[in-house]
């Protein structure tokens, strides 16, 4: 027995089915976890290997380069880049996306074992080291204290990032801006010259004293006691009644040639938010965690360790990245719930029955629901990818069921019994439900084989739809004639609602029925010039394309601005601070949008897990801005952070300047566009001044913003050049002498103070009023091991010198970016304006310009997306000339697809949106939902001339009455879209390309397929009819001439 | 003894077994799916594309005093759902063993 056959005969075996389905469905629903995307595997393993005492050329030369050659051999690699500094060479290998990096990190790891030994003899064996976005903070908080500010770090330490490292899933919380707590020794060196002391010898000395040394045990009678010297300092000023030498007999304390100070470290980063100085914590999620769990975690933590917290310790959230993936999510939840609706509404109003639309729409939450098994099977996620699958699905779901229901009305109106006409006119219809069905597989199942960056966006996409799609299919062959032969009625009479309401949509309905009759009549009379006016509508909208920009992904408004700014090198971060607190003021007058604005200046300390990952230094100002929601305010976040950037114009003290839209610079899917000019050429100079050249082209170009050249300036720095003889002369060698130099300004550990169980640095140095000039540095003493002095002027020099700055090689040449924003304006239009002037430019041989960063990989995935358009289109056209048997006829069909394109060029031209990945998945997506358009009509039409009928006729009483079903199957496709493209959600931006696109594309096709289909089949028609009656009449010629 | 064949549109299948056994005819010989298309009107059943619908046909062979009721009965079928179609054809059987 039929599968349909079953399923009406046995309708409690079918419900239940179902229902299984759909509790699994929103069993694996519950247990989703949700997240912006898809998860993308990382693809780059960065590999460190470090040579002290190289300079930045000597590293490239015997260290980068030799790696390179070796490690360009590994398979899948896609750019080889690397930045060759002092002291430290880094090479980034970027792989092609969809590899298992595990296999490619050993890959890697081989080929380092080969080159290892021709290395330099010092250089370190080099470190593999994989990069995950997983590093990408997930939280930061904000601290806000006053009195408290002393203490801070072992406050937050004990009460705030302790119990959320505890939280499960919470990979790392650091602290910044909160400096540590250090003692300070500091020495005047005018009274050790006189006591002829040194700084080692006070540090040794501290170390010496500072100490709890255990004397074993001993018996007294019957017991045994442990005996004990505690020698630890119980308080910071004990130290100064220390004894460190003597003198003439006199002994000197530590009192009488230094000052203990019980202070802050000297070099921290220092936090504000909103101008009041305080911390940020920073949390990182551990590999695989999901981040929305998390900050629903410390989020409800928050309010209890508050409570912890000093009275004038405030606690607050800067950037949540969950913040943005929940509202975003909502958001999309809210346009598939209207899509839902809309979809109900049109199903309602073509059918007139509740039964029927109940009949339809029980397919939609049945298919939508059981895709989520697919998601929880998979481990992946609730993201815009599945949650889009599903608004794009809802419109096409219910396709199959109305041809079914449609059909088995047809069968119960000429009077058969409701379960019989469930059974036969399933029957007749399951062939060409399932051929549609397989045209949309067709264009979704390819999805899921494309690779690259927007393969792992789009298999899942593919696999979703092809899976709502087998399922509707399945649903509308079982379920739905098992639902139409319980529920639907022979003679239904129709209530007083039904009359007052239908009666006059049926009477519209029918009288445009007739009115496209004879218009069609018209159209059929005048195939060949419908055809040329369709085909000149087509053509000019190519000119359309010229208007219409291309992007990569359109920009997102998350509510979060990153802004780096850099003053000159060297600046002090005093002078940094100042300015951004200007600036912070500024800012936070002008943009009342800001709800959190905060700054960190100075350099990082090196145990900063978090700081030391970014660019840091006493003159870089790292800002994060949290924005109101984007529902909550009139301005755009380009706006906001175009306005920002022509205020950065006024603060001359800024070097670079860059405000990035999204958090950081070119954040892939989210943020603004960039575009990277590549210079590759040898010579520093020369790719330097094309470097500047292009800078100031680039300024010229509308629509370019915070543009950056990457090879930094040479840094100024002092240097101490020992002479080498005169060293060896007072029977000193290099590193003694410069160890000397360290200890008396960076300063030298000499123990650690403890207290409540936290330990902290005691640090013996030089005062600060003593480390200000370069005359305190030559007279800094050096003692020889037989105790004799000699100050570093007498045996070097101090010089200030340049320090070249770190050299960056991509695939094995060196290079130097000039990259650019692209702000405002369609990608396209900066690239080919700047090509222009590139092309102007002399460059000097040996030096090439190349496009890369946002533009490279929007035209990867645009030749992706082609490649992928043109398998999908043969695929299409192999089902539906196996569905028609026919090679014609699916060619017609085929043949109205550009019409398709026309719709999208035209809404995106109107709408202002570009042509970007979203759009163009959109307009992948058409090619499915077009032809069946086409196929509909045809098929009956051919059916029509089955039948007996005329061409003419057929074509025109087909048409007729194949307009419902196609306007109906086409409207719940556009307005499940309209949601989507209208959304004004967080996110939005995201998925209105796509909604643009297909409602464009969609609208205009059906409205000219319906003149253009028929034309051309009238056209082809008759030229078959003309040539069988010419072989007719040969036979019939050649017959009579036999005879 | 009569018999009467029975062409009619597939959907009317279990009703005309049910009238039959309703009648006391037990025996009769049943085809599920046939081709065919009637002398006057109605539309074809084919089962093709263009004409998808299906026959049966069913043979029985009854007393002579039962075949006014029977196809009374089936014409009373065949005008309540006319687009369906149903015909009966009376025959005489010769012999039978």
């Amino acid at each position: 027995m039929s599968l349909y056959g079953s399923a009406v005969k046995r309708p409690i075996m079918t419900t239940l089915c179902f229902v299984a389905v759909t509790i699994l469905g929103l069993f694996s629903l519950s247990k989703l976890p949700i997240d912006l995307f898809p998860d993308i595997e990382t693809n780059t393993i960065m590999v460190m290997t470090s040579y002290p005492g190289a300079s930045a050329e000597d590293i490239e030369q015997n260290v980068t380069r030799p790696l390179e050659n070796t490690l360009n051999s590994v398979e899948h690699l896609k750019h080889i880049t690397s930045k060759s500094r002092e002291n430290i060479s880094v090479i980034t290998l970027e792989f092609e996306f969809g590899y298992d990096i595990d296999v490619l990190t050993n890959d890697v790891r081989d080929k380092l074992d080969m080159v290892e030994s021709s290395l330099p003899d010092d250089a370190e064996n080099p470190i593999i080291f994989k990069f995950s976005t997983d590093m990408i903070p997930i939280m930061l908080l904000s601290v806000e204290a006053s009195e408290s500010m002393p203490g801070l770090y072992k406050i937050l330490d004990d009460a705030v990032a302790n119990p959320l490292a505890r939280v499960d899933g919470v990979g790392s919380v650091s602290i910044s801006g909160a400096p540590k707590r250090e003692i300070h020794i500091y020495a005047d060196p005018a009274r050790l010259e006189a006591y002829n002391m040194t700084i080692e010898q006070i540090s040794s000395i501290v170390g010496a004293e500072n100490r709890n040394i255990p004397g074993g045990s001993f018996d007294i009678g019957s017991e045994t006691y442990a005996l004990r010297v505690q020698g630890e300092f119980k308080n910071a000023q004990e130290m100064e009644n220390i004894v460190v030498g003597s003198f003439n007999g006199k002994n000197i304390y530590l009192k009488d040639v230094a000052t203990v100070d019980d202070s802050l470290e000297e070099r921290a980063q220092k936090t504000h938010n909103n101008e009041q100085q305080g911390a940020m914590i920073i949390i990182q999620k551990q590999s695989g965690a999901n981040s929305v769990e998390i900050s629903n975690k410390v989020m409800e933590m928050i309010p209890d360790l508050q409570k912890r917290l000093p009275a004038d310790v405030k606690l607050d959230v800067i950037v949540d990245t969950s913040d943005n993936i929940r509202n975003t999510i909502d958001s999309l939840v809210e346009t598939v719930m209207y899509a839902l609706l809309f979809v109900v509404i049109v199903v309602f109003t073509f059918l007139g029955r509740w039964r029927a639309t109940l009949i339809i729409c029980i397919t939609i939450p049945v298919s939508l629901i059981a895709s989520f098994i697919y998601l929880a099977i998979t481990g992946t996620s609730l993201n815009i990818i599945s949650l889009s699958s599903l608004s794009i699905s809802i419109g096409m779901v219910v396709d199959d069921a109305i041809v079914v229901l449609e059909n088995v009305t047809t069968h119960i109106e000429r009077g058969s019994d409701p379960k019989q006409a469930a059974i036969h006119g399933t029957n007749e219809v399951a062939i060409s439900v399932i051929a549609s069905t397989l045209t949309l597989i067709a264009v979704f199942f390819p999805l899921t084989l494309v690779t690259g960056m927007t393969g792992v966006l789009f298999q899942q996409l593919g696999w979703m739809v092809t899976i709502m799609m087998i399922i509707s299919t399945t649903c509308a062959l079982t379920l739905t004639p098992m639902m139409c032969s319980q529920l639907l009625k022979r003679g239904v009479k129709h209530g007083k609602f039904y009359n007052l309401f239908f009666t006059p949509i049926n009477k519209a309905l029918d009288a445009l029925d007739r009115g496209y009759g004879k218009l069609l009549g018209v159209v059929v009379t005048h195939k060949i010039s419908t055809i040329i006016v369709l085909t000149a509508i087509f053509i000019a909208s190519i000119f359309l394309l010229r208007f219409v920009g291309t992007e990569f992904f359109p920009t997102s408004d998350n509510a979060r601005l990153g802004v780096s700014l850099e003053l000159p090198i060297g600046t002090r971060a005093e002078i940094a601070e100042e300015v951004t607190a200007r600036l912070s003021k500024e800012w936070r007058e002008k943009y009342p949008e800001i709800k959190k604005l905060n700054y960190t200046t100075g350099q990082a300390s090196s145990d900063n897990t978090f700081a030391s990952l970014q660019d840091n230094g006493s003159h870089i100002v790292s800002m994060n801005i949290a924005l109101t929601d984007p529902g909550d305010r009139e301005r755009g976040i380009v706006e906001i952070a175009e306005s920002m950037r022509q205020d950065l114009k006024r603060y001359p003290e800024f070097k670079k300047a860059q405000v990035n839209v999204g958090g950081s610079r070119g954040s892939g899917m989210s943020g603004q566009s960039t575009i990277d000019y590549e210079i590759y050429g040898y010579d520093f100079a020369e790719t330097d001044t094309i470097a500047q050249r292009l800078k100031r082209i680039l300024e010229k170009i509308p629509g370019t913003a915070d543009i950056i050249i990457s090879r930094s300036d040479y840094q100024p720095e002092y240097q101490v050049d020992f002479d080498r003889e005169k060293l060896a002369m007072y029977g000193l060698n290099l590193s003694t002498a410069a160890t000397y130099l360290r200890n008396r300004i960076n300063g030298n550990i000499a123990s650690l103070y403890r207290e409540d169980g936290e330990e902290y640095d005691i640090k013996v140095m030089y005062a600060p009023e003593h480390r200000t000039s370069i005359a305190d540095i030559e007279n800094i003493l050096i003692y020889n091991s037989a105790g004799n002095s000699v100050r570093i002027k007498d045996v070097g020099r101090v010089v200030e010198r340049s320090n070249p700055p770190t050299i960056e090689r991509k695939d094995r040449e060196r290079i130097i970016t000039v990259s650019t924003v692209v702000n405002g304006v369609p990608m396209s239009e900066v690239v080919s304006a700047s090509q222009a002037e590139i092309d102007k430019m002399d460059i000097p041989t040996g030096i090439s310009i190349e496009l890369s960063g946002s533009y490279e990989d929007q035209q990867e995935s645009f030749s992706d997306l082609l490649m992928l358009g043109i398998l999908i289109i043969i695929l299409v056209y192999i089902v539906m000339a196996a569905q028609f048997e026919s090679y014609v006829y699916p060619a017609i069909i085929m043949t109205s697809l550009p019409f398709a394109f026309t719709g999208i060029f035209l809404l995106l031209f109107i709408s202002g949106h570009n042509l970007n990945v979203m759009s163009m998945i959109g307009a992948i997506m058409l090619i499915g939902i077009v032809v069946k358009n086409g196929i509909v009509l045809i098929d009956y039409i051919a059916l029509n001339r089955e039948r007996g009928m005329s061409i003419r006729t057929a074509v025109v009483d087909g048409g007729e009455s194949r307009l419902r079903p196609i306007i109906m199957t086409a409207l719940t496709t556009i307005l499940g879209m309209v949601p989507m493209a209208v959304s004004t959600g967080q996110g939005a931006e995201m998925w209105q390309p796509m909604g643009v696109a297909v409602i464009g594309g969609l609208t205009f096709s059906t409205l000219l397929t319906l003149f253009y289909v028929p034309a051309m089949y009238c056209l082809f028609a008759a030229v078959g009819v003309k040539r069988t009656r010419k072989k007719l009449r040969k036979a019939l010629a050649k017959k009579q001439q036999n005879d | 003894m009569k018999s009467i064949f029975i062409a009619f549109d597939q959907a009317h299948y279990e009703r005309i077994v049910d009238m039959l056994e309703h009648n006391n005819c037990r025996g009769f010989t049943a085809w599920q799916e046939v081709q065919g298309r009637g002398s006057l009107t109605g539309e074809p059943h084919y089962g093709s594309h263009a004409w998808p619908s299906i026959a049966s046909a069913i043979i029985t062979f009854v007393e002579d005093s039962r075949v006014d009721n029977i196809l009374s009965l089936l014409h009373q079928l065949d005008v309540e759902s006319p687009k369906l179609g149903l015909r009966a054809f009376v025959m005489n059987v010769e012999k039978t063993i």
